[in-house]
């Protein structure tokens, strides 16, 4: 029998509603919701009638809800590309970034590499002023980040630098930052895709890195490889 | 809380799956977890049950945000459904007791929010204000039985117990509480036609 028709239609949308519903009934009546379209209608129309909750039963979930989701979903498949976001950081790095400038005061480092290093790659960030110079030692074992400003991490958050392989791929983290300007030792097998094509940007991580082993902060600082 | 509009387009985002849905179903857990999250504490009245029924209900979101018709229905009231009913599942499932007591003296109007909403059409702002003025005319326990109905997801049997009412008399306040609320909301849409 179809339940459209059916002279208790109204009072069965009001218990399903209500939630007293239950059971079989219950289960009748949802089947009749995806099969007949004039039940879904009219269900919608005492919907539309429903209060709407006050602000005062809010209560905020524990904050390991969310990343329990986004394990269990997979939703990283659906992020967008960090690569591709860093032509575009622009626009949402710069409030992110911002105080963080401010805070550390605007004096001016000259760029001047040590004679042994060369540079490879400019990182440019938020505003003209604001680079970072990335330089490789002459046995490729060190690189060295020199930033126009000095940029400190605050204490719930640190930098961390990716590597995006010239090839494509997932970006590989070199290194976890506190400060923009730092010395690292870099292991052989990075060193490697230190290559023309290749680029390097900065994230802003959680202090200690990203939780997930991928970029999870806006990107601050981005640009390629250029020797 | 963000705008019913700015929930849509997150919603729509979410459904697209493309590039950024993962960024809008964030945004949408970030805007009305904490409602939902209340919504669940109050039907199943323990935080890890409460805690499931969040994680299911956005589960179920992630999966049906496609279904979702963005010119028929509210939002938010799409998805606190979609959290009651399975908050509902859940207790059927749990024997869980409830013996906590209830203050039904401006429960109404602690529970809902009666104004219109900024972008509310002024059909659903009067409507809101008929369905408060309705539910004053019930007889008291016909409001009670749908209040704890709606509020704490009781069944015709946790009503008959917690009002210690034959279970016949709790349906019957069911019922016709419901049926009172229909005809005088759609005596006042008659009024304004």
């Amino acid at each position: 029998m179809k339940l459209a028709r059916d002279p208790n239609l109204d009072a069965l949308c009001g218990e399903y509603l209500l939630g007293t519903l239950r059971g079989a009934a219950r289960r009748r009546f949802e089947r009749a919701l995806r099969e007949e379209p004039l039940v879904a209608a009219r269900l919608r129309h005492w919907q539309g009638l429903a209060p709407r909750y006050s602000a005062m039963i809010e209560t905020p979930p524990p904050a390991s809800a969310w990343p329990r989701l986004e394990r269990e979903l997979g939703l990283s498949r659906y992020r967008t590309p960090w690569h591709r976001r860093v032509s575009l950081w622009r626009g949402w790095a710069i409030a992110a970034t911002a105080a963080a400038l401010l805070a550390v005061g605007l004096q001016i480092v000259p760029l001047k590499p040590t004679s042994s290093f060369a540079e490879i790659a400019q990182l440019s960030g938020p505003g003209d002023a604001a680079r970072i110079s990335a330089a490789l030692s002459a046995d490729r074992r060190t690189l060295e980040l020199r930033a126009t400003r000095p940029v400190l991490a605050g204490p719930s958050q640190s930098y961390e630098l990716w590597l995006i392989p010239a090839e494509g791929g997932a970006p590989v983290s070199l290194a976890v930052l506190g400060s923009l300007d730092a010395k690292l030792a870099l292991p052989a097998a990075q060193a490697a895709r230190l290559t023309r094509g290749a680029k390097l940007a900065v994230s802003v991580e959680p202090a200690g890195g990203s939780p997930t082993g991928a970029p999870t902060g806006p990107v601050l600082f981005a640009g390629a490889i250029e020797v | 809380m963000r705008s019913d509009a700015d929930i849509k387009r997150l919603l729509l985002a979410t459904a697209a799956r493309g590039e950024g849905a993962a960024e809008a179903f964030e945004g949408l857990y970030k805007a009305c977890s904490p409602l939902l999250f209340g919504i669940a504490q109050r039907i199943v009245r323990r935080r890890e049950l409460a805690e499931e029924v969040l994680h299911d209900g956005f589960t179920r979101i992630w999966a049906a945000a496609g279904r979702f018709d963005p010119l028929a229905e509210q939002p938010v009231a799409w998805m606190a459904a979609i959290v009651r009913n399975r908050a509902l599942d859940l207790m059927a499932s749990h024997d869980v007791s409830r013996v906590d007591s209830y203050p039904e003296e401006d429960e109404l109007d602690r529970l809902f929010d009666w104004s219109p909403a900024a972008d509310d059409s002024v059909d659903a702002g009067r409507a809101s204000r008929w369905l408060r003025d309705c539910l004053g005319e019930l007889r008291p326990q016909e409001r009670q039985a749908l209040v704890l109905a709606y509020d704490r997801g009781m069944s015709h049997s946790d009503l008959a117990a917690h009002l210690a009412q034959p279970l016949g008399t709790v349906k019957t306040w069911v019922r016709r509480g419901l049926a009172n609320l229909r005809s005088c909301v759609e005596e006042c849409m008659g009024a304004v036609r």
